[in-house]
C-alpha cells in the first residue's frame, strides 16, 4: 500500500523473478517447492501442504507486490488442482499450485489476506462445491439461492453438460424463505431492487440492491450471474476451433482480445510460431477493437449524464468505426478473424488506407469531443468524486484496466507482461490519480488516442508474409494466453489432450475483477449518480457471467 | 318556545348522562356496554341538537343557576360561540360512542372493563358541556379542573405500561400549570368586579392598563395553550395521544383540544376586546410556528398514533394563526378583515374534529388488527382492510387540504386572509404576515407528503411486518368511520352554508359579517346584490356561478375573497362545482372504461417487478424512506445525533453490517424542557449543599442574614 | 451549453433514409451468404462441412444456406477453397413460423411502436446493436419505434441472447406483464437456436423454446438495419423474406 503523503503515482518497477523466488524460499522454503514454469508462466510454486497457502498468496500479493491474476480450479480423476495465478510485473506470471485429493472437500481461503480473490473463491465453491474454510460469504453467488437449491456443482465432471437444467429435477419456484443478505441495519433501511431488467430495455441484465434509508444511497451490492452460460463448461469435449468460437462469442464487444488470449494459449501449448505479419496485424485489430470498445464508453458515459448532443456525436463515431471494422475485416465486431497460429485471413493495403482514414477521423472527433467535453461545467460537475475509489482500494482489490488506471494502477498487460509482439511498440499508458468518475473518462480518451498510435505503427511496419502458421499436430498439456482487453487484463488458460480436445478452459476476464471491486465506489452516494458510477466503469456483465 | 326547545335539550343531556353515569356503573358486561352506547350517542344527539337549534334561530340561550358565596350567580348561557363548540364537540362525540363498541368487540372481546370507563366518559361529558355553556368564571373554571382530572384518569385508563402512566401524570401537571395560569389571568382581569360573570368581566377589560392586557393575554393564551397543544406548552401532547387507549385518543383530539381554542377565544377575543396589535402577532406567530414544528415531526414520526398527535399540534397552529391575524385585523380596524380570519378559524376547527376523530378510529382499528402502529412494519392494509382503507383515504385527503375535501376550504381561507394583509399599514406587519403565510404554505405542502406517506406506506404496498390479520370481526360496523367521512365530504362541498352558521358566532366578535363579503349571494338576481358591482356580477354569471339557482337555496356555491379598492384582486373557488365535476368526470372515465374493456380478457400474473423472481418486503420503500428527504432538508431543526458502526468478520472487506442509530431530541425538548430541567436541578442541588453544611457556615448564613435585615432596617 | 447546440446543428442531418431508400453505405451489413452453385455435388458437400454449425445444406451440386442457424464465423467467405457466395443486403427477417404464417400488428401501431428489450444472456452484440438503432445515423424515433423500460408499455418483446437459466424467470415475467397484442422478436443467432451455446446446460437454447416467437432475425449479431427491417416487419411496414422455412433442426 502506498504510504500517506506519496504520490500514487509510483513508477513502473519491475518485480525480478529471482527476488521472488528468494523471497518465498526464504520464508516457506520448507512446505514449498519451485519450479521455473513453461507454457506463459515462468514460475510454478509447487504446495506441499495446503496449510502455508494463504500465508504465500498474502506474502505475495502484499510483500513482494504481485497483482493477482484469478484461480483456476481443475478437477481430475483423483485429485483437485487449484492453481492461483500471480503476475510480477515485467517478469511475468507466476502460479501457486495446490493439489488436494479428489475426497477433500475443503481448501483453506485467501480471501482474508488477497481480498481480490473473493469472487474467485465464490465461484469455485458454486461451480465444483469446494469449500473454502475461513471465507465467510460462500454461496448464493452464481447460482442464486433464490431460485437454486443446495448442493449443485454443476461444473463437476459427472455433470453432463448437453442436459439443460430445466429438464432436471430442481425446486423450480423461487425460494419463500429465500432474504437478501443486506448489511445496513437502520431501523428503516431497505434495498432498493433494480434490475435484472431495467435501463430503458438496453441495459445488460444484472441486478443491485441499493442499500438506503431514504434520500442517499449507503451501499449498492451487485447480484451477477444472470447471464451464466457456463461457457467453461460447454467447451468441456469441444475441439480447439469449436472453443475459440466460444471465446469469441461470449463478450462480444471485447471478442477479438479474448479470441486472441486464447489462440496464444493454444499456440504455447503446441509451440506455434505466429508470422510476423498476423502478428502486426493482431495488434492493429486489438486496438482498433479497443478505440471502437472506448468510443462506446465515452457514449454510455455522455448518455449518462443526460448530455444528448455530446452522447449522438460519440454515437455516431462508434458507428463510423464500426462500419469500418465491418469494411475492413468483414465483420463489425471482427468474428471469425483469430485463428491459433495466426489470422484466418490477409489484407491488402487499400484496406489499410480506408481503415486509417476511418481511424483519424474517429480521433479528429474524439479530440474535438473531448475539448468540448472539457468546457462543459455541468458534465463534469457529475462526473468530479464521484464513486471515487482511491489507489490503495485500487490495489487491495486488484482493479484492472481503464479502471484501474484510473486509480493509478499500472496495470497493463501489454506493458507489464508483453505478449503478442507489444514489447517492440511504443506507447503511452495513461494513468490518473483521482480515482474518479473524470479520471475514468479522461483515461478513455487518452487510451483511445494511444490505440489510434498503434494502428498508425503496425501498418507501417507491415510487410508480406504468410499471416498463419497451420498447426499441423496437438500436444497434451495445458497453457496461459492473455491479452489486455478493452476493459482489462483477460486471461485464457486451456488444457488439451492429445487429439486437440480441451478438457478444461477456464477464461478470467477483467469485468470479473472489476465488479468485484465495483462496490468500493459506491458507498453513500445520491441515487442519481448511480447510472453515471455504472457508465464510468463500463463493466461488461457478459464478460463477466460468461 | 326556542328558549324552551334549547333549555329542554340541555336538561335533557344532563339528565341522560347522569343515567348512563349510573346504568354503565350498575350493569355489567354486555348490558353495561350496550347502556353506554346508548345514552352515550343519545347525550351526543342532544348537544348537537341543542346547538343546531341556537344557531339556526341565531337565539342565544340563558339562564340563571344558584349563587356562590362571595362568586356571585353561577349562570349558564349558550351563545353562537358555545353553540358552534358545542355542535363540534356532539359531531364528534357520537362516531366516538359508537366507536367504543366496535373497537371492545374486536380488541377486547368483552373483556373491557367498560363500566370505570363509563362513568369517567359521562362525567367527562358533563365537564365539557358545562365548560361551553357557562358564562361566568366560577363555573368554567371548575368544570375546566373537572375536566383535567377527568382526561388524567381516561389516558391513564389502560395503565398497561410505566411510560403511559408517566405520559398521563405529564399531561396533568401541565393541565395545572395552565389552569392555574387562567386562574391567574381572571384574577387580574376580575379586580374588583361585583360578580364573575363573563359579561360583567368584558365591561372590566376595558379599564385594564396595557401591561395588565398583556398579562391577562399571555396568562390565558399559554394557559388554554396547554390544552390546544402549542409551541411550547405542547410537549405534554404526542406522549399522553400515544398513551392514551384508542377508544378515548378521537375525544382528546376532537373535543378537548377544541377547548382550548374555545378558553383562547373566549377570554383573549371576546373578554378582552381592547388588543393591541400585539397580541395579535404574537398568537399568528406563534401559531405559525407550531404548524411548521408540528407538521415537520408528524412527517418524520413513523408511529401512526404519535404521527396524528404531532399532525394535531399542527392543525391547532394553523387554527391560532388564523385567530391571530384576526385579532391583528380588529387591532387596525379592518372588521371584515377579522371576520374572514376568524370565519377560517373556527371553520377549521370544526374540520379538524371531524378528521382527525375518523384518522384516530381509522388507526385504533388498525391497531386492533394488526396490533401494530409502526409504519415500517405495516402496509399492504388496503387489501385486509378495504372498507377501512377508503374512509381512511377521505380522511387523509381531508387533512391534506385537497379539495373537495373540508381541510381545503378552510386552509384555502386561512392562507388567503393572510393574503390579505396588503391593507395593513406597517409595512413591518406585512413582512410578518409574508413570513407567516409562507410558514403556512409550507406546513400544508408537507402535509401532503405527510400523509401520501401514511396512506402509502400503511394501506398500499406489501406487508413488510410479521403481524398477522387479529382473527375477529374487524369493523363489525364501518358506521362512525362513514358518518365521518361524508361528514368530511360534506364540510368540503357545501362551505356557502357552512360559513353564514359560522357567521353568526364570528359577527359579534369581530363587529362584522363574513358571509356578506365571503358569500356573495349569486343565486339572486343582479339589482339585489348591493355590495357588488353589476358587470363583476356578470362576470361572474357568465361563469357559470349561479347555475342551480333555482333548485338550490342558500345564497350561492362559490366562496370568494375580494380586495380592497386598493388591490382590485379576487380570489373564488367553488368546491361544489368542483366537486360536481369531478364526480361526472370520474363517471365518464368509468362508464368509458368499462365499456371499451368489455371485450378484452384480463388475464392475473405475478408483479413484474423488473423481473426479479420475487418482490419481498424488505425491497420496498420504508415510512423513513420516504420521510428522509424533509429529514435531510430540515436537519438544522431535528439536530439528529447519527452513530454509525461498521462490523465486520475476517478482514474490512467482508463487511456484516453497518449499524446506524439515529437519536432526536425534540425541538421543544431539546431548548426548553431539558434547559429548564437542569436548571432547577442545579437550583436543587444548590439547595442540598446549603442543607449538608457545616455549623460555622449556618452560623455564618445566620450572621450574614441578620446583617442585611438590620441594613435594611436601617436604610428604610 | 449553446456550443453543443450548435455543435449538433453544425453537424447536419446524418441519418440513413432506409425504408425510403436503400442504405448502401460501406459497412452498415456483413452480408450474408447465399446458395451458391458448385461444379459438383462432392464440392458443396465439402462447402457444407466446413460450416461448424450446419447451416449450409449441401443439396446436388448447389449448396442452400440456413441463415437462422449461421453464426458469422466467416469459414464460407475466407479461408479454404470453398466458399459461398456472399451478397451484402440486410433484409433478411423471417417469419418465425413460416413464410406467410406472420400476422402484423394493425395499422394503429404502425407509428407508434413501444419495444421492450430483454437481455436474456447475449454477448452484448445484438443488444449493442439494437442500442445503435438510437443513434443519430439510424435514428428509429423518426419511425415512430421506442424503447420502453417497462412490459407495460411495450408492444414488441425483442429478445437477444440463448435464454440463459437464470434469465428465463424475469423473461418469462417480463412477457406474462406486456398488454396483448404483442409480438416477440428473437435477433441473433443465440436467441434464435441457441447459437454457439446451443441448448445446453445452462443455456435454453433459444427464445423459441421459452416463448411463441413470432419474428426471427438471422445474424450474430444482426445489423442495425436487419434489426430495423424486423421492426418494420412488426407492424406489416416491411414484409418478412419468404426464404428459408423453420425451425424444425430445432425442436
Amino acid at each position: 500500500m502506498p504510504a500517506m503523503g506519496a504520490s500514487p503515482l509510483m513508477p513502473f518497477q519491475r518485480i525480478e523473478l529471482d527476488g521472488v523466488a528468494a523471497a518465498v524460499q526464504e520464508q516457506f522454503g520448507s512446505g514449498i517447492s519451485l519450479e521455473r514454469g513453461s507454457r506463459g508462466v515462468v514460475l510454478a510454486i509447487h504446495l506441499k501442504e495446503p496449510n502455508v497457502l494463504a500465508d504465500l498468496s498474502k506474502a505475495l500479493f502484499w510483500d513482494v507486490g504481485c497483482s493477482f491474476g484469478g484461480l483456476i480450479v481443475e478437477e481430475h480423476a483423483d485429485r483437485w488442482r487449484l492453481c492461483y495465478l500471480f503476475l510480477a510485473r515485467g517478469s511475468g506470471w507466476v502460479e501457486v499450485v495446490l493439489e488436494v485429493p479428489a475426497t477433500v472437500q475443503a481448501v483453506p481461503s485467501i480471501s482474508a489476506g488477497v481480498h481480490a480473490a473473493d469472487w474467485f473463491e465464490r465461484e469455485a465453491e458454486d461451480l465444483f462445491g469446494l469449500r473454502f474454510e475461513g471465507h465467510p460469504r460462500l454461496g448464493d453467488f452464481i447460482l442464486h439461492d433464490q431460485i437454486w437449491p443446495e448442493g449443485v456443482a454443476p461444473h463437476r465432471k459427472p455433470q453432463r453438460k448437453s442436459v439443460n437444467v430445466h429438464q432436471m429435477q430442481f425446486r423450480r419456484r423461487p425460494n419463500p424463505d429465500w432474504r437478501p443478505l443486506l448489511v445496513v441495519q437502520d431501523p428503516g433501511s431497505f434495498a432498493m431492487p433494480v434490475g435484472p431488467v431495467y435501463e430503458g430495455g438496453i441495459g445488460e441484465s444484472l441486478h443491485f440492491m441499493l442499500e438506503t434509508v431514504g434520500e442517499d444511497v449507503l451501499r449498492a451490492v451487485p447480484r451477477l450471474f444472470y447471464k451464466f452460460r457456463a461457457v467453461e463448461k460447454i467447451a468441456e469435449g469441444q475441439g480447439v476451433s469449436d472453443v475459440l468460437l466460444l471465446a469469441e462469442r461470449f463478450a462480444a464487444t471485447s471478442s477479438f482480445a479474448h479470441s486472441l488470449a486464447f489462440s496464444l494459449a493454444v499456440e504455447r501449448i503446441c509451440s506455434l510460431e505466429v508470422p510476423k505479419r498476423a502478428t502486426n496485424l493482431r495488434v492493429l485489430l486489438a486496438e482498433l477493437e479497443r478505440l471502437r470498445h472506448h468510443a462506446g464508453a465515452i457514449t454510455g458515459i455522455c448518455e449518462s449524464t443526460a448530455l444528448a448532443v455530446a452522447a449522438s456525436q460519440a454515437a455516431i463515431i462508434e458507428e463510423e468505426l464500426l462500419r469500418a471494422s465491418c469494411k475492413f475485416a468483414g465483420h463489425r465486431y471482427l468474428f471469425g478473424l483469430n485463428t491459433p497460429g495466426g489470422l484466418r485471413r490477409d489484407f491488402v493495403s487499400r484496406d489499410f488506407e480506408t481503415l486509417i482514414g476511418a481511424v483519424d477521423r474517429a480521433i479528429e472527433d474524439l479530440r474535438e469531443l473531448e475539448d468540448r467535453l472539457h468546457f462543459t461545467s455541468s458534465f463534469l460537475d457529475r462526473l468530479e468524486d464521484v464513486g471515487v475509489v482511491d489507489p490503495s482500494k485500487a490495489r487491495d482489490l486488484n482493479l484492472v484496466g481503464p479502471v484501474g488506471r484510473a486509480s493509478g494502477r499500472g496495470h497493463d498487460l501489454r506493458r507489464e507482461c508483453p505478449y503478442g509482439g507489444y514489447d517492440s511498440y511504443t506507447f503511452e499508458t495513461p494513468r490518473e490519480a483521482e480515482g474518479d468518475g473524470y479520471a475514468r473518462l479522461r483515461v478513455l480518451f487518452q487510451e483511445a488516442y494511444a490505440s489510434a498510435g498503434l494502428i498508425h505503427q503496425s501498418i507501417e511496419r507491415m510487410e508480406p508474409g504468410p499471416v498463419v502458421a497451420l498447426c499441423e499436430s496437438f500436444i497434451p498439456g495445458a497453457a496461459l494466453g492473455w491479452a489486455e482487453a478493452p476493459i482489462g487484463a483477460a486471461l485464457h488458460w486451456i488444457r488439451l489432450d492429445e487429439s486437440g480436445i480441451v478438457e478444461r478452459y477456464r477464461a478470467i476476464t477483467p469485468s470479473f475483477n472489476n465488479w468485484l471491486g465495483f462496490h468500493a465506489a459506491v458507498e453513500d452516494f445520491a441515487f442519481q449518480d448511480f447510472p453515471i458510477i455504472l457508465a464510468t466503469f463500463g463493466l461488461s456483465a457478459t464478460e463477466c457471467d460468461r | 318556545m326556542i328558549d324552551a326547545w334549547i333549555g329542554g335539550a340541555l336538561a335533557l343531556f344532563f339528565i341522560l348522562c347522569a343515567c348512563g353515569l349510573v346504568l354503565s356503573a350498575a350493569t355489567r358486561g354486555v348490558y353495561s356496554l350496550r347502556a353506554f352506547v346508548v345514552f352515550s350517542a343519545a347525550c351526543s344527539i342532544l348537544m348537537m341538537f341543542s346547538s343546531a337549534v341556537a344557531l339556526a334561530s341565531g337565539h342565544s340561550f340563558a339562564i340563571d343557576l344558584w349563587r356562590l358565596n362571595g362568586w356571585g350567580r353561577l349562570s349558564i348561557r349558550l351563545d353562537m360561540l358555545s353553540a358552534i363548540f358545542l355542535f363540534a364537540a356532539g359531531l364528534v362525540y357520537l362516531p366516538a360512542s359508537l366507536f367504543v363498541r366496535n373497537l371492545v368487540e374486536v380488541r377486547f372481546r368483552g373483556r373491557y372493563p367498560t363500566r370505570r370507563y363509563g362513568v369517567l366518559h359521562f362525567a367527562l361529558m358533563a365537564s365539557v358541556v358545562l365548560i361551553l355553556v357557562a358564562s361566568d368564571a366560577p363555573l368554567f373554571l371548575i368544570s375546566w379542573e373537572c375536566m383535567s382530572l377527568l382526561c388524567y384518569f381516561l389516558v391513564n385508563y389502560e395503565q398497561s405500561a410505566r411510560m403511559d402512566v408517566r405520559a398521563g401524570y405529564i399531561m396533568l401537571v401541565m393541565s395545572e400549570a395552565g389552569f392555574l395560569a387562567v386562574v391567574v389571568a381572571f384574577l387580574i382581569l376580575g379586580r374588583g368586579t361585583p360578580d364573575w360573570s363573563f359579561s360583567s368581566l368584558a365591561g372590566m377589560a376595558e379599564h385594564l392598563s396595557g401591561g395588565a392586557v398583556w398579562g391577562v393575554f399571555l396568562l390565558g393564551f399559554l394557559g388554554f395553550g396547554v390544552k390546544a397543544g402549542l409551541v411550547p406548552v405542547n410537549f405534554w401532547l404526542p406522549r399522553c395521544y400515544t398513551a392514551a387507549p384508542a377508544v378515548f385518543v378521537p375525544v382528546l383530539a376532537g373535543v378537548t383540544l377544541n377547548l382550548g381554542f374555545y378558553g383562547i377565544l373566549r377570554l383573549d377575543a371576546q373578554l378582552m376586546s381592547n388588543h393591541s396589535l400585539g397580541t395579535g402577532l404574537f398568537a399568528l406567530i406563534t401559531g405559525s410556528i407550531t404548524a411548521l414544528v408540528g407538521i415537520l415531526y408528524a412527517t418524520t414520526e413513523n408511529d401512526l398514533k404519535k404521527m396524528l398527535a404531532h399532525s394535531s399540534i399542527e392543525n391547532a397552529g394553523i387554527i391560532v394563526a388564523a385567530v391571530g391575524a384576526s385579532l391583528v385585523f380588529h387591532a387596525s380596524g379592518y372588521a371584515v378583515a377579522a371576520a374572514i380570519a376568524l370565519t377560517a378559524a373556527l371553520y377549521h376547527m370544526v374540520n379538524h374534529s371531524v378528521y382527525k376523530t375518523l384518522l384516530f378510529q381509522g388507526v385504533g382499528e388498525v391497531e386492533a388488527a394488526t396490533r401494530t402502529r409502526e409504519m415500517d412494519r405495516l402496509g399492504g392494509l388496503a387489501r385486509l382492510l378495504p372498507g377501512l382503507s377508503v374512509v381512511f383515504l377521505v380522511g387523509c385527503l381531508s387533512i391534506s387540504a385537497i379539495p373537495p375535501f373540508n381541510g381545503f376550504v378552510s386552509e384555502w381561507l386561512t392562507l388567503q386572509s393572510l393574503l390579505r394583509s396588503a391593507v395593513l399599514l406597517s409595512s413591518a406587519v406585512k413582512i410578518l404576515f409574508a413570513l407567516c403565510g409562507a410558514c403556512l404554505a409550507l406546513t400544508a405542502a408537507l402535509a401532503v407528503t405527510c400523509f401520501v406517506k401514511v396512506y402509502a406506506m400503511s394501506f398500499l404496498g406489501i406487508r413488510r411486518g410479521d403481524w398477522r390479520k387479529v382473527p375477529g370481526k374487524a369493523g363489525r360496523t364501518q358506521f362512525p368511520l362513514a358518518y365521518l367521512a361524508v361528514a368530511c365530504l360534506l364540510l368540503g362541498i357545501l362551505p356557502t352554508y357552512v360559513i353564514p352558521v359560522l357567521n353568526r358566532a364570528v359577527e359579534p366578535l369581530a363587529g362584522a359579517s363574513a358571509a356578506a363579503s365571503l358569500v356573495p349571494p349569486f343565486f339572486t338576481a343582479t339589482p339585489e346584490n348591493q355590495q357588488l358591482p353589476p358587470a363583476f356580477v356578470n362576470d361572474f354569471h357568465n361563469l357559470g356561478a349561479q347555475t342551480g339557482r333555482h333548485v338550490l337555496p342558500g345564497r350561492g356555491l362559490v366562496v370568494m375573497v375580494r380586495g380592497s379598492e386598493k388591490n382590485p384582486v379576487v380570489f373564488a373557488m367553488s368546491t361544489s362545482y368542483s366537486f360536481v365535476a369531478l364526480a361526472i368526470f370520474l363517471f365518464v372515465t368509468w362508464f368509458i372504461a368499462t365499456r371499451s374493456s368489455r371485450q378484452r380478457s384480463v388475464t392475473r400474473h405475478e408483479l413484474w417487478a423488473g423481473g426479479i423472481p420475487r418482490l419481498l418486503p424488505e425491497m420496498t420503500y420504508t415510512a423513513t424512506g420516504f420521510s428522509n428527504p424533509v429529514r435531510v432538508v430540515f436537519q438544522a431543526i431535528f439536530r439528529p445525533n447519527i452513530v454509525e458502526d461498521s462490523r465486520e468478520t475476517v478482514a474490512v472487506h467482508f463487511r456484516t453490517a453497518i449499524l446506524r442509530r439515529r437519536d432526536e431530541t425534540h425541538l421543544v425538548d431539546r431548548l426548553l424542557l431539558h434547559p429548564v430541567g437542569e436548571a432547577v436541578g442545579w437550583l436543587a442541588r444548590l439547595l442540598a449543599e446549603m442543607h449538608h453544611g457545616r455549623l460555622n457556615a449556618y452560623v455564618t448564613y445566620t450572621l450574614a442574614f441578620l446583617l442585611i435585615i438590620l441594613v435594611l432596617f436601617r436604610l428604610s | 451549453m449553446s456550443f453543443w447546440f450548435w455543435h449538433g446543428l453544425k453537424k447536419g442531418v446524418r441519418s440513413t433514409h432506409y425504408p425510403r431508400k436503400f442504405e448502401s453505405a460501406a459497412g452498415v451489413s456483413p452480408g450474408r451468404p447465399v446458395a451458391t452453385e458448385f461444379d459438383s455435388a462432392t464440392e458443396a458437400v465439402l462447402a457444407a462441412a466446413n460450416c461448424p454449425v450446419d447451416a449450409i445444406v449441401a443439396r446436388g451440386s448447389a449448396a442452400e444456406v440456413k441463415l437462422e442457424r449461421c453464426i458469422y464465423c466467416q469459414h464460407c467467405h475466407y479461408g479454404n477453397p470453398h466458399l459461398l457466395e456472399w451478397n451484402s443486403d440486410y433484409e433478411w427477417t423471417m417469419a418465425a413460423l413460416g413464410p406467410g404464417k406472420y400476422q402484423p400488428l394493425p395499422g394503429a401501431y404502425h407509428r407508434s411502436l413501444h419495444v421492450m428489450v430483454v437481455d436474456a444472456g447475449d454477448c452484448g452484440a445484438c443488444l449493442h446493436e439494437v442500442k445503435q438503432l438510437n443513434n443519430p445515423l439510424y435514428n428509429m424515433h423518426r419511425l415512430g419505434i421506442f424503447l420502453t423500460a417497462t412490459p407495460r408499455f411495450a408492444d414488441v418483446l425483442l429478445v437477444v441472447g440463448p435464454v440463459s437459466e437464470n434469465m428465463r424467470v424475469p423473461l418469462l415475467k417480463t412477457y406474462e406483464a406486456m398488454p396483448t397484442p404483442k409480438r416477440i422478436l428473437a435477433v441473433g443467432a443465440c436467441a434464435i437456436n441457441g447459437g454457439v451455446f446451443g441448448r445446453a446446460f445452462m443455456s435454453a437454447g433459444g427464445a423459441a423454446s421459452v416463448l411463441p416467437v413470432d419474428l426471427l432475425v438471422p445474424g450474430d449479431p444482426p445489423p442495425p438495419l436487419a434489426i430495423l427491417h424486423a421492426l418494420l416487419a412488426v407492424t406489416g411496414r416491411k414484409n418478412p423474406v419468404a426464404q428459408m422455412a423453420s425451425l424444425e433442426g430445432n425442436s
